[in-house]
């Protein structure tokens, strides 16, 4: 079976608000491909991934079919995938299927989303329609309200503080102060923040402060994916999809006191449950942890050959939307044990210099989180660390890798309901 | 409405009347337009230029009518001043929320019966939240929790009415019905049973900084709710006094 690689890719800058439309959007991202890959002939596109989340944001359905006649694709084969943050990643796993399975060697995935035609409570409001409208939208809590509930137990079960939340929040600022194209930077400028400043921001849902909590954001990115036949014509240093995994949980996070089909799976996950709280039923991943991350890392490193995930990989782009789902992910991601991902940060292994820096580009708390293409932006970050081009791209070398070879992509809906991991290579 | 269905009891008259108006206001049609002189173009930060963007307003109102399934006695119940959860009768799960059918694989779709569940539980996890979306900001502050009721084995989505810094994993709660109820889960609440304290090893009374941080905080909550809706301090703390039996 053939190989798939990223070859090549564009953005259209993220920002709060952005005037023009999604699919003016799309088509400067696609500009931008075209004038990095001058090989590219349109016509050679042979199938469009297309990716967004929301239909309520924009009072539109089947906004893809008006993005793919906009740049002009349209009588060729493509659709739209859904699965609320998941859904970037899920249109490049479903792109790189495609390719795998042998139907096509060049595929466009192209993702947006615009989020700011409502106000900022109704846009909430409408995400959070992603959770289980019958039960937990019912009781007001919304995205902010569940993964602060969730990270309350994790950080109970195993003693992360609202410090190391905090490291996190600052690294993301400090790292997007350094990427002309992240939305803290837009709003805030270039100055370095602190600890203490963390501490001055405002709580929205104990334990999160603002500064924790995913961007709202409109804006486009395009990968361009290729064959092993053709990859080469497109790139001098195509990034290869090593392997892949998916993974789902529950729809309710409440629910996973008893998640039946976890039952026994992660023996020593459930051992490592502390003593001093009442067992579950099902002890791994319950409301700390994330399963659909277990399943889909193990499928990815195997069929990666990745054994020893922290010195295997060089880099990563993790899906957190709110800071403490990191913590969790190193430690689901098999990166730690279960329980230490707050040593993570506290040695310094995620952070900027460290044996497997994560977020460099800023993340969703700082780079931004337009949904449908925020996974698609952290691939196009990606692809341009493993070409080392950072410093060509960015004007400024600061979050350049140097030799990274092997990267990692996490990417999730809901409360972890839906996901999976990619592992790339140079 | 077919020949084969009848209305066994209806509560939705008014609101029909009500909105029916906003349907016909809310139907999509433009209502206005802003002429906004922006930044526009796909440039790095701080190299956009500007561009004039006309943008219109419009209205989107809706009233749905959604069938709560074969889980309608959970929320009947509810009205009733009734908590029920499902069992299923091949593995015994006990779900609340409640789930028709078992979701155990074993199980194969297995069918769950109805059981009644006492008012009580324990907080399984929870989030203080101190800004929310437009629904909810006269609730502010407000304890989201994750309560198992006794007997269940999952955990409820529920509001906490407690002092924000009164609540912890495994804290026992009363769970409490409305007056008025429309048979949603706002219907119901829990209160802490009085008398406990936090354990030692509870991760927001273990941390000085966290908890001062968040008295900050709330005060900062205290005055957005004086000034935007005129709801005293006073009036909040009221809402805790909910005896808890
Ligand atoms: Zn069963």
């Amino acid at each position: 079976m053939t190989k798939v690689a990223v070859v090549g890719g564009g953005l259209f800058r993220p920002d709060r608000v952005r005037y023009e439309v999604a699919e003016e959007g799309v088509a400067e991202a696609y500009r931008m491909l075209l004038e990095e890959v001058p090989e590219l002939d349109p016509r050679d596109i042979e199938f469009v991934q297309c990716s967004y989340f929301s239909d309520h944001l924009n009072q539109q359905l089947c906004m893809s079919w008006i993005v793919q006649d906009y740049i002009g694709h349209h009588r060729k084969p493509g659709y739209r995938v859904e699965a609320g943050g998941s859904t970037p990643l899920d249109a490049l796993i479903n792109a790189y299927f495609l390719i795998k399975s042998g139907e096509y060697d060049l595929i466009l995935v192209v993702g947006w989303e615009w989020m700011s035609e409502v106000d900022t409570a109704t846009t909430n409001e409408f995400i959070a329609a992603a959770s289980d409208t019958d039960w937990d939208f019912t009781v007001g809590g919304y995205y902010n309200g569940y993964y602060a509930a969730l990270e309350v137990r994790h950080m109970q079960l195993y003693g992360e503080t609202v410090e190391d939340l905090g490291r996190l929040a600052v690294r993301n600022r400090n790292n997007a102060v350094h990427n002309p194209y992240s939305q803290w930077r837009s709003e805030h400028g270039t100055s370095y923040v602190t600890l203490d400043d963390y501490f001055k921001d405002r709580i929205v849902a104990w334990p999160y402060r603002r500064w924790n909590c995913a961007l709202i954001s409109e804006g486009a990115a395009v990968l361009l994916l290729a064959s092993e036949k053709v990859a080469r014509k497109y790139s001098d240093a195509p990034m290869w999809i090593e392997g892949v995994g998916l993974g789902t949980d529950s729809m309710r996070p409440g629910d996973r006191l008893v998640d039946w089909p976890y039952k026994g799976a992660y023996p020593e996950d459930e051992e490592r449950y502390p003593s001093f709280v009442e067992r579950p039923l099902t002890p791994y991943p319950e409301m700390a942890n994330f399963g659909f991350a277990r399943e889909a890392a193990r499928q990815a490193y195997r069929r990666a050959g990745i054994t020893h995930p922290v010195r295997e990989l060089d880099l990563a782009e993790l899906f957190a939307p709110y800071d403490g789902v990191e913590l969790c992910l190193y430690e689901d991601l098999l990166w730690c044990p279960r329980g230490e991902g707050k040593t993570m940060v506290r040695e310094g292994t995620v952070m900027r210099g460290g044996e497997l820096p994560c977020q460099l580009s800023g993340g969703l708390t700082a780079f931004a989180h337009p949904v449908g293409a925020t996974s698609l932006l952290q691939t196009l970050f990606l692809y341009w660390e493993l070409a080392e081009r950072i410093p060509e791209k960015f004007g400024d070398p600061k979050l350049q890798v140097s030799g990274a070879e092997k990267a990692l992509l996490t990417g999730h809906g809901g409360t972890g309901c839906q996901g999976g991991v990619i592992v790339f290579s140079r | 409405m077919g020949e084969r269905e009848k209305v066994v009891e209806d509560r939705v008259l008014e609101v029909l009347r009500e909105w029916e108006e906003y349907a016909r206001r809310g139907n999509w049609r433009p209502r206005g337009y802003r002429i906004i002189r922006g930044p526009a173009g796909n440039t790095k930060v701080g190299e956009e230029r500007e561009e004039e963007f006309m943008v219109v307003y419009r209205p989107h109102g809706v009233l749905y009518h959604h069938s709560l399934g074969k889980v309608s006695k959970f929320f009947r119940g509810l009205i009733e001043g009734k908590l029920y959860g499902t069992r299923c009768p091949r593995c015994g799960t006990v779900y609340c929320p409640a789930r028709a059918h078992c979701w155990n694989p074993s199980c194969k779709a297995q069918p769950t019966e109805w059981v009644e569940l006492p008012p009580s539980g324990k907080v399984h996890t929870f989030s203080i939240m101190l800004f929310s979306a437009e629904a909810f900001l006269e609730h502010l502050p407000f304890v989201l929790g994750y309560v198992q009721i006794d007997g269940a084995h999952t955990a409820l989505p529920i509001q906490i009415l407690t002092s924000p810094t009164h609540v912890w994993v495994g804290q026992r709660v009363r769970i409490k019905f409305r007056e008025e109820r429309k048979g949603e889960l706002m219907d119901i609440y829990a209160v802490p049973v009085p008398g406990q304290e936090p354990p030692k090893w509870s991760c927001l009374h273990a941390d000085a900084k966290a908890m001062e941080d968040l008295r900050r905080d709330l005060e900062k909550t205290y005055e957005f709710l004086q000034e935007r809706f005129g709801i005293t301090r006073e009036m909040v703390m009221k809402r805790w006094e909910a005896p808890g039996e």
